[in-house]
């Protein structure tokens, strides 16, 4: 009998980790380059659009369930300090008001390592209490009669004097986090340096970055019979069903979370926040439904951000471009919880050179914790790195797109394992091609009052998904068919693509297919929906579930046909014998099945040994840039994305197009500002805080090198979420830099710091 | 007072300082209307008011005299207004969260505008923040559903 459980190798957000997983009950060929695909690789519509644009689509703040009330969170505008005192009776008085919870009414239960509503803040708009009314209105007014006293004490918000000898402690156990500096290094980069004909040292600094999502983090919750159910706006439901089943000491069987639809996750919502456990707590406490939803603010200034970076980074090469040495020294502050999301590893996985050294210092300060934000880490290492091998290319006089292309890695450096499929090559010939990067480099305008440049970065990101994900193939007797998996769909399109997948291995009309997700107490696990994993991870679960069924589908067909399943195949709905020209419905076979159900099951296998999976792109902008006002202005950007097979290209486009805008945003406006003295984010708002609009946004020609990578799994697909975000600051900064004449260091390039740079140079 | 929605007469006793947004969302149900910021800086709350876009966290329900078109009363499954088919067809979404707010500052926009350029329908519709970062199929939308005529429905 073969091994049932085996161990693998997952990497998910560049951090590795060795699961066990199950082996899947089949093993199907890969889906290969000829593979002979009908409905995988078209351009269907989201499953989903219909009720997104007639309002049905229900999110977590739509909830309304009988009874409901309402909680709001008190927050303590101060960056450090210890609550002296908490009066909440004031507030309990009021009409409507029905209770609350504090530190000493909920269990002790941690969030990122730091405890729920504790009394020593560490953080301005750190939450300490809950409230809870008939209204939400009446639950904010509440909040402003709640008797509060603080002790301020002394605040540090950068690395630098977080670092420093009897700086105040952020945490009990200090500022620096186990494991750092952390220190990753092969070969020997000072004699790399020492190789060098030519070195150049940089230092690059990327801001504070706020995903706001237009749903705010929130959770309705219904404590009944014993039973917790909780609607979340989740990346995660079967991560925030452990956080709340831990926190309140049930059963997993007690605990369901559902999510249905989420306004918008990029990373900040991966298990239970504040508001879900103040909801659980006070509908458990008040025996009713509550919902409790950030506010704005609150979104904005405690649910999570991109932390901000300084990069010291010193390359050396040869004279022909070949690099012989990359070293980087960064700084990277966390705020008060976190985890290692360090600029650093992108360093090691760009370019072949022997020799790489990075140290990244991660502290502890007293700002709101980081969450992962698309592509952590790889998004701010790649400004630094991607602007140093520009700064370098120009102190070469070497074409940048060369230089890239001259140290091309065609292996995984650090473990010296081959990738599973690498066409970042083509994405250099054709990306280059369709922006006309040759004649633009030469047509840029150095002189006047309007610059034009052009800039491009290159993108990796390991986005190979894997085990363990389940899903349940089920085909009902009017033969529709509903595929089931505990993912979710963030506005990715993981409910169209994961039918796709179903549809064409069963041979049905993709308008049959329904994609049922977000549900723990219903559906088989599959792991959040982070780190560009979804499609790579659930959707090889959902082949084996459907070929499952397809075979169960067959020997029902062959009865019917009369003939031998192996004599059959299905398309559009109809299965055909080979042999005989004979056709039956699928309909009509499942309808002679009556109440039978064919279920199919299937999970995802491991991944390939010894094998690096990663997504790759090379972006290409082109600006314009007013040296009196300082403004720059992207005219067109082009992004050529290798994520091996495409599922559903306009989705797959839309999504690129996406996190291409987002990276625009990061590149010329977003920026939390902090009043370091106070302490205090000082742009917490939708206006203040700088996203793009509309009339940012430039041309966009997004598109993939199509080709499957069937070694990395059997549907040939890679993650593509998160790719698209991290070439674009440093493709937009090399075109001003380009445009400017001038090394361009320091993001997001708003007027002032342009006209800031000009100035320094004259 | 009396409160026209989606062409359905509503009596309602809301105070003088509540807001369309909380009498749609809390007192009639209709969640299509979404809360993103509260004050006036997103679009997504913007429903019609007598054929005109209107932020619904800044209008006080008090002073609606005239008819208010929220995304529920624009066209249903089956008969879409073309603003909607027009999103489904270019993928004019992700999420979702923003795009009521965004179908419901087209219509407006073309109402007023039966055949945008490319730069009026950017300056149209630039009260309308998406994060997922749909714009440019919006733009491919709003232009097809203008040349699907869907100006003046």
């Amino acid at each position: 009998m073969t091994k049932r459980f085996v161990t693998t190798k997952i990497e998910v957000e560049g951090r590795e980790e060795t699961k066990v997983v199950e082996l899947p009950s089949r093993h199907p060929a890969p889906w290969g380059d000829d593979a002979t695909l009908h409905i995988v690789g078209q351009r269907a519509e989201r499953m989903d659009a219909l009720e997104k644009v007639t309002g049905d689509a229900r999110y977590t703040a739509d909830i309304q369930l009988a009874g409901m009330l309402h909680a709001a969170l008190l927050r303590v505008p101060i960056p450090r300090g210890r609550v002296t005192r908490l009066d909440l009776s004031p507030a309990l008085a009021l009409d409507g008001v029905r209770g609350a919870v504090t530190l000493d009414n909920v269990e002790r239960i941690r969030i990122d390592g730091l405890q729920l509503f504790e009394h020593d803040v560490r953080y301005a708009n750190q939450p300490i209490a809950a409230v809870c009314a008939d209204t939400l209105e009446i639950a904010e007014r509440a909040l402003n009669a709640v008797i509060c006293d603080v002790e301020p004490e002394h605040h540090v918000v950068t690395v630098a004097d977080a670092v420093a000898p009897e700086a105040p402690r952020v945490r009990q156990n200090g500022n620096v986090p186990r494991n750092t500096p952390r220190t990753l290094s092969r070969g020997d980069v000072n004699a790399g340096l020492r190789d060098a004909d030519v070195t150049i040292t940089r230092e690059y600094r990327t801001p504070v970055a706020l995903h706001t999502a237009l749903e705010p983090h929130g959770a309705v919750a219904d404590w009944s019979g014993g039973s917790l159910t909780v609607w979340e706006s989740t990346q995660g439901i079967f991560l925030t069903r452990s956080d709340l089943a831990k926190a309140f000491g049930l059963p997993l069987s007690k605990v369901r979370v559902i999510k249905n639809y989420m306004g918008g996750g990029f990373g900040a919502k991966n298990g239970a926040s504040h508001a879900t456990y103040a909801a659980a707590a006070l509908s458990r406490q008040l025996g009713r439904p509550v919902r409790c939803v950030l506010d704005r603010e609150g979104e904005q200034s405690d649910a999570g951000n991109r932390s901000c970076t300084t990069q010291r980074v010193t390359l050396g090469a040869k004279r022909d471009g070949t690099l012989t040495a990359i070293k980087l020294v960064a700084d990277v502050a966390l705020g008060a919880a976190g985890w290692l999301a360090g600029p650093g590893r992108i360093y090691h996985e760009l370019y072949t050179c022997a020799n790489v050294h990075t140290v990244e210092t991660f502290a502890y300060v007293n700002t709101s914790p980081m969450a992962s934000f698309r592509a952590p880490g790889h998004t701010e290492g790649a400004f630094g790195l991607e602007c140093a091998m520009d700064a370098l290319a120009r102190e070469l006089a070497i074409d940048p797109l060369e230089l890239r292309r001259r140290n091309y890695a065609d292996h995984d450096q650090d473990k010296s394992r081959p990738y599973s499929h690498k066409a970042l090559d083509a994405c250099y010939d054709q990306g280059a091609e369709r922006f006309g990067w040759k004649k633009s480099r030469a047509a840029r305008r150095e002189t006047g009052r309007l610059r034009r440049g052009v800039g491009m970065s290159s993108v990796v990101w390991g986005a190979g998904g894997g085990p363990p994900a389940y899903a349940t193939v089920r085909i009902n007797r009017d033969g529709t068919i509903e595929v089931l998996t505990g993912a979710q769909d963030l506005g990715t399109g993981a409910r169209t693509v994961l039918a796709q997948i179903a549809a064409e291995v069963l041979g049905a009309k993709l308008g049959d297919v329904r994609t049922i997700l977000g549900d723990t107490e219903r559906l088989p696990y599959a792991s959040n929906s982070w780190g560009s994993i979804t499609t790579a991870s659930v959707g090889p679960a959902v082949r084996v579930a459907a070929e499952e069924a397809r075979d169960a589908l067959f020997d029902a067909a062959a009865g019917v046909l009369g003939t031998e399943p192996s004599d059959l195949e299905a398309h559009d709905g109809e299965i055909h014998a080979k042999s005989t020209d004979k056709c039956v419905l699928i309909r009509d076979v499942c309808e002679k099945l009556g109440d039978v159900m064919i279920i199919g099951q299937g999970s995802r296998g491991p991944n390939p040994d010894k094998t690096a999976i990663a997504a790759f792109a090379a972006q290409f902008a082109e600006v314009e840039v007013d040296v009196e006002t300082g403004h720059v202005r992207v005219l067109r950007i082009v992004a050529a994305h290798d994520s091996g097979r495409i599922i559903n290209p306009t989705l797959a486009e839309s999504q690129l197009e996406g996190g291409i805008i987002q990276g625009l945003g990061y590149a010329l406006f977003e920026e939390r500002a902090l009043d370091e003295r106070l302490g205090l984010p000082l742009n917490p708002t939708m206006h203040d805080y700088k996203v793009p609009t509309m009339s940012d946004v430039p041309a966009i020609d997004a598109f993939f090198v199509d080709s499957a990578d069937p070694v990395a799994n059997h549907i040939g697909a890679k993650g593509l979420a998160e790719p698209p975000i991290i070439g674009v600051a440093p493709a937009i900064a090399n075109a001003v830099a380009d445009a400017l004449g001038v090394d361009v260091t320091e993001i997001p390039l708003t007027p002032w710091r342009v006209l800031a740079r000009l100035s320094s140079r004259a | 007072m009396r409160l026209i929605v989606n062409g359905a007469a509503h009596e309602l006793t809301a105070p003088a300082h509540e807001t369309l947004l909380t009498t749609l969302r809390e007192r009639l149900h209709l969640t299509g209307t979404k809360l993103v910021c509260g004050r006036g800086e997103c679009g997504a709350c913007t429903v019609l008011m007598d054929g005109v876009s209107v932020y619904a966290c800044l209008t006080l329900t008090a002073a609606c005299e005239q008819p208010i078109t929220t995304i529920e009363g624009l066209g249903r499954e089956g008969a879409l207004h073309p603003v909607q088919a027009a999103f489904i067809a270019e993928d004019a979404l992700q999420c979702g969260y923003c795009t009521p707010g965004q179908i419901l500052a087209a219509v407006a926009l073309l109402n007023d505008n039966p055949s945008p350029t490319d730069d009026e329908i950017r300056r149209g519709m630039s009260g309308n923040l998406c994060r997922c970062g749909a714009y440019p199929k919006i733009l491919r939308a709003v232009h097809s559903a203008a040349n699907a005529g869907a100006a003046g429905d």
